[in-house]
């Protein structure tokens, strides 16, 4: 069965990115947004000259614009340091928080490194402050190139696309840390875009096959690999391994392949995310099992999912066991 | 050379009836009858494994119970049989039974009398027809129809009318229910 003949139901809840994760993350950005901004008319790097506080609002966009600033400016002299670099770092956070998301959102559990979110969160603060002390000290930046040459930190990431998440925090600490948080947050925008549309489409899997058959001697086995002949295993949608409300199903049935297009059917409508994890043999030629990792939708539950893998699955489904939530 | 001939599988006998306590549509695909005594630990430990195959095989899954209560080991066993009972005459078997299990530790008469009041059944009936002849002698016609059936031990299953020897354990118990839904079913009323 090539990836194209698979059920419907499994290739719709294969990386699927999810209609309220899209809302939340644009919400999100235009909440970001625009407290960014008004925080950044509230302290301004330059004060706008000119426009003295309580004059007539002008008519122009780019005088009201000014007028704006000039009246909800909170330091008209500008911002003290400390203020202007809180400012730069909590800036940071909130728009590296997305990049943290979207390595949750897209990472299995196998490949999901819990430290590397923190270390994604934490970086730009740490980028922007440096930024902020070393500024335009031509001496300074010397002084912590030879501070970093000197700190050794060896440490491999789980996978090779994680240190693009480790890039990303840096550009944003960095562009936060030079007062251009309108660069961090196109920055942070398209990172995230680009990102999801790869995870989803899951972009040159296509083609391992052909470079598998380009570069591995003439004969090898290629099953497994995608467009081959075995029977696909969807990749896990992200969930950490320990969320407290996945359920491992272990699904009875006579004939597993007629009945997992009825299991995922009812899997992918009433399920937040779940995934296949193996097909089982009961000991003494007993039934057939085949095991998923179920996150239940809140509005179905559990136990409403379970009867309907019942109901829908029947005659092929006799019994959903569950095991205690992972 | 000699051959060894199999021992033949005990069936149950009598074959479940109206008259016995069944949860589950009767034309479930597995019956899965109990043989228990209110106050013995592994029944109790039972209880717990039964009831995630009944949340697991749904309206697949008949359970019937029958009274086995040992009396020369659990001295409180006929008399929470016998409160079942009453409870049932109630139309509150299953509650009660449920109870009894989840609190195996406290089986004495006012404790028995506490779980009647939780339920809201009418104590005055309860009471009257807990103490019944025709209780114990219901409790007591479950007991030798598990003799019958070979019964030796609490507790004893049985799957479709036959007895199941496995471990009584969450994965070795669905796995022969399992099996025992998916065989081709056989007419008739002895399951």
């Amino acid at each position: 069965m090539t990836a194209k003949s698979s059920p419907p139901a499994a290739r719709a809840a294969v990386r699927e990115i999810g209609r309220h994760t899209v809302i939340r993350l644009v919400g999100y950005y235009l909440f970001a947004g625009g407290l960014l901004l008004l925080v950044s008319a509230m302290l301004p790097e330059n004060p706008p000259p000119g426009i003295a506080p309580s004059t007539p609002m002008p008519s122009t966009m780019g005088g009201m614009l000014d007028w704006f600033r000039g009246e909800v400016a909170l330091f008209p002299d500008g911002a003290p340091r400390w203020v202007d670099a809180l400012f730069q770092m909590v800036g940071a956070v909130v728009l590296v928080l997305p990049l943290a998301f979207t390595y949750v959102r897209t990472r299995t559990r196998v490949k999901f490194d819990h430290s590397l979110v923190q270390t994604v969160i934490m970086l730009p603060v740490v980028v922007t402050a440096i930024l902020v002390v070393v500024r335009d000290s031509l001496a300074l930046a010397f002084s912590l190139a030879g501070i970093v040459a000197a700190v050794r930190f060896r440490n491999n990431l789980r996978e090779s696309g994680d240190a693009v998440y480790i890039f990303g925090a840096i550009g944003i600490g960095f562009a936060s840390g030079i007062h251009a948080l309108s660069v961090a947050a196109v920055l942070s925008i398209v990172f995230v875009v680009v990102e999801l549309a790869l995870w989803k489409f899951n972009f040159s899997a296509d083609f391992e096959r052909t470079f598998a058959r380009l570069c591995l001697p003439s004969g090898a086995d290629l099953a497994g690999l995608p467009g081959s002949n075995e029977p696909p295993h969807p990749e896990p949608a992200a969930a950490p391994a320990t969320d407290g409300k996945t359920t491992r199903l272990r699904i009875y049935v006579d004939r597993p392949e007629a009945a997992r297009p009825l299991i995922e059917t009812v899997l992918a409508r009433d399920a937040k995310r779940w995934s296949f994890e193996a097909e089982e043999q009961a000991p003494d030629h007993g039934a057939p099992v085949l095991a998923y990792r179920v996150r239940p939708k809140k509005s179905v539950g559990l136990e409403n999912l379970r009867g309907n893998l019942l109901r829908e699955g029947a005659p092929h489904v006799v019994a959903a066991d569950d095991t205690p939530r992972l | 050379m000699s051959t060894a001939l199999p021992l033949a599988t005990p069936m149950l006998d009598p074959p479940v009836a109206p008259r016995d306590h069944a949860a589950g549509p009767a034309g479930a695909r597995v019956t899965l009858v109990e043989y228990a005594d209110f106050e013995c630990p592994s029944c109790g430990a039972a209880h717990d494994v039964i009831q995630a195959a009944r949340r697991a095989f749904g309206d697949n899954l008949r359970l019937v119970f029958r009274h086995f209560p040992l009396r020369d080991s659990h001295p409180h066993a006929l008399d929470a049989a016998r409160a079942a009972e009453a409870a049932a005459e109630q139309g509150q078997f299953w509650p009660m039974h449920d109870r009894l299990f989840q609190r195996q530790h406290a089986l004495e008469p006012e404790d028995l009398g506490r779980y009647a009041r939780k339920l809201d059944l009418d104590m005055v009936r309860w009471s009257r027809v807990k103490a019944l002849p025709s209780t114990e002698e219901r409790v007591l016609a479950d007991l030798a129809g598990g003799r019958r059936s070979g019964v030796r031990g609490t507790p004893t299953l049985f799957i479709n009318g036959a007895r199941y020897d496995g471990l009584v354990e969450r994965g070795p118990l669905l796995n022969a229910l399992a099996r025992a839904a998916l065989a081709p079913r056989e007419p008739g009323p002895g399951r």
